[in-house]
């Protein structure tokens, strides 16, 4: 309990400072977003607009530093980020719960697919070390997984859909398509999800399979193995429930912080499929100097990050009993 | 061995398993097919690098082009490309008076709104009202010239502070009409999004998610029978590989973007792909002539004589920009204009160059010529990193400077610095086509030249950003506003276009362009070289609505 509570202590303390320095950073770089805009448009507005933008964005009002953080407090912790600037007039909350669906939906099934298949596959190779399973999953999948991201995708783009016509090669739905709640609806943006979604878990895989495999053969040496083979034990309960459950301990920190990583996006995905997440809004963000929607989503993401590492810290309190150190 | 042959054999299951997924979900394409159920329709493919906001506020400068031209119309449209032809449009006919300082609009009658509610004088009169009580949405300054607007009738009457020709463009069109039945009860107009506009245009919001905006025809549109096509596609590209790859596979049929190697990107996919790059403004250096050593107009000359621009064009711009000349006159597009005589000054000559140095006591020292007290000529150019072209091009007339014996530095900044250093006179040398150009050659030179749109270093320029100050100018430029003559218009170009030439102020290098790509398959009545009824590029506004207005189905 007491680790817990020190864990939450920590929390607070990170996410405080994760909050100001997400207010400051942005306030450190050069040039205002009426300028940013203007440079945005490349001379197909009049000129003389630059001062009907800074009248619109509110640029030298003139506030100080200290009086704007605590407004930005205040509105923080009522989920107010203010209106973005990329999709002025729009609320950056209502812009990112718009993109976001589609990130948590491809980026986030295709993760724990990732996390779940690589860590099966690389304990069943662990276990017949040496097998066919072992000494084939294991190479092809740190092969692919050393590809450069791009590469890969625009293989499968040119491969799957320029020259089959199998799949659709970007967009996260046909955009003949009326969206909502409909079944062809779900089928055409499943469709769209598949390249993408294949393209993500055949690079990322990898590493769950290799450190999965490997945690896996050092555990499988220690004593208590041994001993439940002594036992008698069937060898299925011995690969889950002794030699899995405390090789699996690693690697559950490091799946937390993809987890928190998820509401990221993946930049390179969203770029090249064209895909309507938050990876690319996040890239724009940065590049149009969008204060508002930047620290809507630097704040989403050190939020869920912290929190999902907080899970996995109670997670590993739950499995693992060294760790529960009461006295 | 053994182990090798599980390896291939276990792939080709793979291969095969894939083949029949593959073909048994079917081999849909991901955009529109033309002949949808709805009738016929037209697919954009326009990057934008962003998602849609949803919104179309046509006051709104991040809002605009998704409103303007299908949906909200202005008084007049403007051709540019035939230097600025005025065909009537909201306003059935108008006339100036009283020196040219006041212009009298009659209003177009029986048009009606997208809701069935007929469009009066009451409302253009309530427009710009409107623009007047919110500064931030007068987007074309117009109120800094416009001194008042009255209504009479079916009679809009303008009146300007002082003779306001060029300002016919930006009031008449460039100014969108909205209705002030709908418009009178927004609060803020500033950031109301306007998500269901209605407009009286010949297209009306259908529906918009992140990812596609999708228009129909208006059924009460007043250019009778017009527009011939029933549906708008306008999708969201984030990056240019797949809208390039939609316009190659025809499933975009109007393209507004740059496809490296056009030839065999594009064309070379189907005979019925072509474009067309007519050039509307220019790429320049600008020259900061409060820098003291630039101020030399020797130093000027020679940089223009070093720069051989036809090679910038071919190798930086794939050739799809024509070179530039010093008169600052975009050729062809107004060609009436140039002085060809002028024109054909400062044409590539290095010898010429270094002659201009030396004779205005530079002296060569290791390669780079130094002033008197020992400066060397040597200077930093920014340019925006983010252009590609804009790199590569610079990097020539850094080595054609060079080879003359003037040393520059590029400095590739990011769009936003590069704009906050334009905008405040932090530069040597600046690589920019930022300028908005017009519907005459006039207003690119009046933005690059006239005193009123500088301002001192460290304080904000809107666009004449290399800081030129001529009384004579100035009052070149004034008087062209006080003439409808076309004569005398061209007369006082003739003469903005030896100033140019005199002083090189700036340095023509480009012409940037208008990018369009369009298939003929089957739709017809694109803007054609011929034929250049509208800018054809999708973000020109209001002119791809004019464009929609043209094309029909084929056949």
């Amino acid at each position: 309990m007491r680790f817990v509570l020190r864990r939450l202590g920590f929390f607070v303390i990170t996410l405080w400072a994760a909050i100001t320095l997400n207010f400051l950073i942005p306030r450190l770089m050069p040039g205002n977003p009426a300028q940013a805009m203007m440079g945005q448009y490349r001379g197909r507005i009049n000129p003389q607009a630059i001062h009907a933008l800074e009248i619109a964005f509110g640029v030298n009002n003139h506030q100080s530093l200290l009086s704007s953080y605590f407004t930005y407090l205040g509105n923080v912790f009522r989920g107010r980020f203010g209106i973005s600037l990329t999709f002025f007039p729009d609320q950056v909350t209502h812009e990112v719960l718009q993109a976001l669906p589609w990130t948590l939906a491809l980026v986030g099934v295709t993760t724990i697919l990732a996390f779940a298949l690589g860590t099966l596959i690389g304990l069943l190779a662990a276990w017949r070390r040496g097998g066919t399973l072992d000494s084939l999953m294991p190479p092809i999948f740190v092969i692919t997984s050393s590809f450069p991201y791009f590469w890969l995708a625009m293989l499968a783009i040119w491969l799957f859909s320029i020259r089959f016509h199998w799949l659709p090669s970007s967009n996260g739905y046909s955009i003949t398509d009326n969206v909502g709640w409909t079944w062809t609806f779900a089928y055409d943006a499943f469709k769209h999800a598949l390249l993408p979604a294949m393209t993500i878990l055949v690079t990322s895989i990898g590493a769950w399979i290799l450190t999965m495999r490997n945690n896996t053969i050092t555990v499988l040496t220690e004593d208590y193995v041994r001993m439940a083979r002594a036992k008698g034990l069937r060898p299925w309960r011995i690969m889950w429930t002794y030699a899995g459950r405390n090789a699996i301990l690693p690697n559950l920190t490091g799946f937390a912080m993809s987890l928190g990583f998820v509401v990221a996006g993946a930049i390179l995905v969203e770029f090249v499929f064209n895909y309507p997440g938050v990876g690319w809004m996040f890239l724009h963000s940065v590049e149009s100097e969008d204060y508002a929607l930047m620290q809507g989503l630097f704040l989403l993401i050190t939020v869920t990050v912290l929190t999902a590492i907080l899970a996995a810290d109670v997670a590993t309190v739950i499995l693992d009993p060294r760790t529960r150190d009461e006295r | 061995m053994r182990r090798a042959l599980l390896v291939l054999l276990l792939a080709g299951v793979a291969a095969t398993v894939w083949t029949a997924v593959g073909s048994g979900a079917g081999a849909h394409r991901s955009a529109a097919a033309h002949r949808s159920a709805g009738g016929t329709s037209v697919t954009i493919s326009n990057e934008q690098g962003a998602t849609w906001t949803c919104g179309y506020n046509p006051f709104n400068a991040s809002l605009i082009d998704w409103s303007f031209g299908p949906i909200y119309e202005s008084l007049v449209f403007v051709d540019e490309l035939k230097s600025g032809a005025a065909t009537p449009w909201l306003a059935s006919k108008y006339a100036w008076s009283n020196h040219n300082k006041t212009i009298t609009f009659t209003i177009r009658p029986g048009v009606k709104w997208s809701d069935g509610k007929p469009l009066t004088a009451a409302d253009v009169l309530y427009t710009f009202q409107l623009i007047k009580k919110y500064k931030a949405l007068d987007l074309q300054a117009v109120w800094a010239v416009l001194k008042s607007v009255t209504r009479n009738g079916s009679k809009v009457t303008f009146k300007f502070k002082t003779a306001a020709v060029p300002y016919f463009y930006y009031v008449a069109g460039q100014t969108p009409i909205v209705p002030q039945h709908i418009w009178k009860s927004v609060k803020n107009p500033v950031t109301y999004k306007d998500s269901h506009p209605v407009g009286s245009g010949p297209f009306t919001f259908a529906s918009c998610s992140p990812q596609v905006m999708k228009y129909v025809k208006n059924g009460h549109y007043w250019q009778h029978g017009l527009p011939k096509i029933d549906t708008v596609y306008y999708p969201a590209y984030t990056s240019n590989d797949p809208a390039n790859q939609d316009l190659a596979s025809g499933a975009a049929q109007w393209g507004s973007q740059f496809i490296p190697s056009i030839d065999r990107f594009y064309l070379s996919k189907s005979k019925d792909n072509h474009y067309w790059f007519p050039p509307v403004s220019n790429v320049s250096v600008f020259i900061n002539l409060k820098n003291p050593i630039l101020k030399d107009v020797a130093i000027r000359r020679a940089m223009a004589y070093a720069i051989d621009r036809s090679r910038v064009s071919q190798i930086g711009e794939y050739g799809y920009e024509p070179a530039a000349n010093q008169t600052g006159i975009v050729t062809p597009t107004f060609k009436s204009w140039l002085n060809k005589g002028l024109a054909k000054k400062f044409s590539y000559n290095p010898t010429k160059a270094k002659q201009i140095l030396t004779k205005a006591g530079y002296k060569m020292k290791g390669g780079v010529f130094q002033t008197k007290n020992g400066k060397s000529l040597s200077f930093t150019m920014i340019n925006i990193g983010g252009y590609s072209d804009w790199v590569a091009s610079a990097q020539i007339v850094q080595q054609e400077l060079k080879a003359v014996g003037i040393k520059v530095t590029a400095s590739n900044l990011s769009s936003t610095t590069f704009d906050a250093d334009a905008y405040a006179g932090k530069f040597d040398l600046m690589y920019s086509g930022n300028e908005a150009g017009g519907p005459a050659p006039y207003y690119e030179l009046r933005q690059e030249l006239y005193s009123k749109n500088s301002a001192p270093i460290g304080k904000t320029a809107s666009s004449n950003w290399e800081r030129y100050y001529n009384k004579k100018v100035d009052s070149l430029i004034e008087a062209y506003a006080a003439t409808t003559s076309s004569a005398k218009q061209h007369s006082i170009v003739d003469q903005l276009q030896a100033a140019m030439v005199r002083d090189v102020p700036i340095i023509p290098i480009t012409e940037g362009v208008d990018w369009y790509q369009y298939n003929t398959k089957s739709i017809a009545g694109w803007v054609t070289q011929k034929n250049p009824f509208a800018k054809p590029a999708a973000y020109e506004v209001p002119d791809w609505g004019v464009m929609l207005l043209h094309l029909r189905p084929k056949g």
